[in-house]
């Protein structure tokens, strides 16, 4: 008997999918056909069965999901489909709560920012001091709104109300790290005046981000929305209120800076221009 | 016998199949009722109570509509009634609401509702309040459906 032959269906809901798709590529158009984005996502650590709850798949799509991957997986084999380990509530209409709103909002500015990015790239100047302190307030709109004012808010509140050692949660640490390694070397590099280093990092940055936000947006946020309590909403919002008033009095001068890089690069003016 | 076919909130209906169809597993439930008054009139909005809480305020047909109203929707929260179709004097609880919001700085509101049209009173009247006070909380919306079902459960 083949080693899997002895494994259950079950076993594998406890197996890393990235490692499920590498020995049955397969499985990966079933979990498209959800949009479930496991086959792109950089890290795929999860296990197969938090993929299940966290996408909060209806009980019919569940299983109609679980029997693709099990005749994929166990071809030509009756399996029986394990049980829906559902721990969470249904979604609750299509709104986010006003935390995770919030959050959600934050993320347009950003977005507008990684929108400019290509542009932004096209256009970059070391040779000048105006130009290297564009630089400089576009990495401080990275370290100061995105990271400091944004991130700050899901590592030193949000995440404290789950299990950091989620794989989801890691996942999205790593993106955070892998953001803030981007920016370390974005200043090394504008020392250096070296615009191909400065050119590469805010390409991998605004990838990193386009897929971050995605996850945080589709996935991430809506899971912990059906997982949070009414009185922990109540907390973060109050929580997340506190931050915004440290920190957030600096938010209109990000927004018209991000502004004025789209009236600089992106803006139909400035097309015209080229 | 008037059916008061015009109306949706005070259609005739006879749902005695329907309530009875299931049995319950026998026992008593518990109340999570934490406090008296309840009455939006009656209650003095800075309570003990309401002080940081999560308060539910429902109208008065949810809780005989609702049968697992205790367990799953009051448990843990303080709460007010009241019927935004038959009650008098609601700018006080224009007033009330506000005072939950600014003095009893209470963390979460949600307000529930019978499907019927003239139940959105009571949510227009959240709302208002929440326009008004000085501080904002997260307020939720819930929906009963006359057979005790939740038709819909969201942050507004």
């Amino acid at each position: 008997m083949t080693q899997q032959l002895e494994l259950t269906l079950t076993d594998y809901t406890n197996k890393n999918i990235k490692d499920i798709i590498r020995e049955f590529p397969a499985v990966a158009d079933v979990l498209n056909s959800y949009n479930i984005g496991c086959v792109s996502c950089g890290l795929g650590t999860c296990l197969f069965k938090d993929i299940v709850q966290i996408h909060a798949l209806s009980p019919e799509d569940e299983a109609v999901l679980m029997s693709g991957m099990a005749r994929i997986i166990f071809p030509g084999r009756e399996v029986a489909v394990p049980a829906s380990q559902r721990k969470t509530r249904p979604p609750a209409g299509g709104g986010y709560s006003p935390p995770m709103k919030k959050l959600v909002d934050e993320h347009r500015l950003i977005k507008r920012w990684v929108a400019v990015i290509p542009a932004f790239i096209g256009g970059l100047d070391v040779s000048t001091e105006s130009g290297r302190e564009l630089i400089r307030e576009a990495i401080d709109f990275i370290r100061s709104y995105a990271d400091k004012y944004h991130h700050a808010k899901e590592e030193a509140i949000l995440f404290k109300y789950f299990d950091e050692n989620l794989e989801i949660i890691k996942i999205i640490l790593a993106d955070h790290e892998n953001a803030r390694a981007r920016v370390r070397e974005m200043l090394a590099a504008l020392e250096r005046r070296d615009k191909e280093i400065i050119a590469a990092n805010l390409k991998a940055y605004a990838d990193l981000l386009t897929e971050h936000i995605k996850k945080e947006d589709e996935v991430l946020y809506r899971w912990m929305d059906r997982n949070l309590t009414t009185h922990q909403v109540g907390n973060l919002f109050s929580q997340f209120q506190g931050t915004d008033e440290e920190l957030g009095s600096a938010t209109p001068k990000y927004e018209e800076f991000i502004s004025k890089l789209e009236k600089k690069f992106t803006s139909k003016e400035a097309q015209n221009e080229r | 016998m008037n059916d008061n076919s015009g109306c949706p909130g005070s259609k005739m209906q006879d749902l005695r199949k329907t309530a009875t169809a299931v049995e319950e597993a026998p026992g008593k439930v518990k109340s999570q009722l934490q406090q008296w008054p309840i009455q939006l009139h009656l209650v003095s909005p800075v309570a003990p109570y309401f002080q940081g809480t999560d308060v539910l305020l429902t109208a008065d047909c949810v809780g005989y509509a609702l049968g697992s109203f205790h367990p799953d929707y009051l448990k843990g929260k303080s709460i007010a009634i009241a019927c935004p179709k038959l009650d008098e004097g609601q700018e006080e609880y224009i007033e009330k609401i506000k005072s939950w919001l600014d003095n009893a700085k209470i963390n979460t509101l949600t307000i529930m509702i019978m499907q019927v049209p003239c139940c959105r009173g009571l949510l227009n009247l959240a709302q208002e309040a929440s326009r008004q006070a000085q501080r904002k909380v997260p307020i939720k919306a819930v929906v009963v459906g006359i057979q005790g079902d939740i038709l819909s459960e969201e942050w507004l």
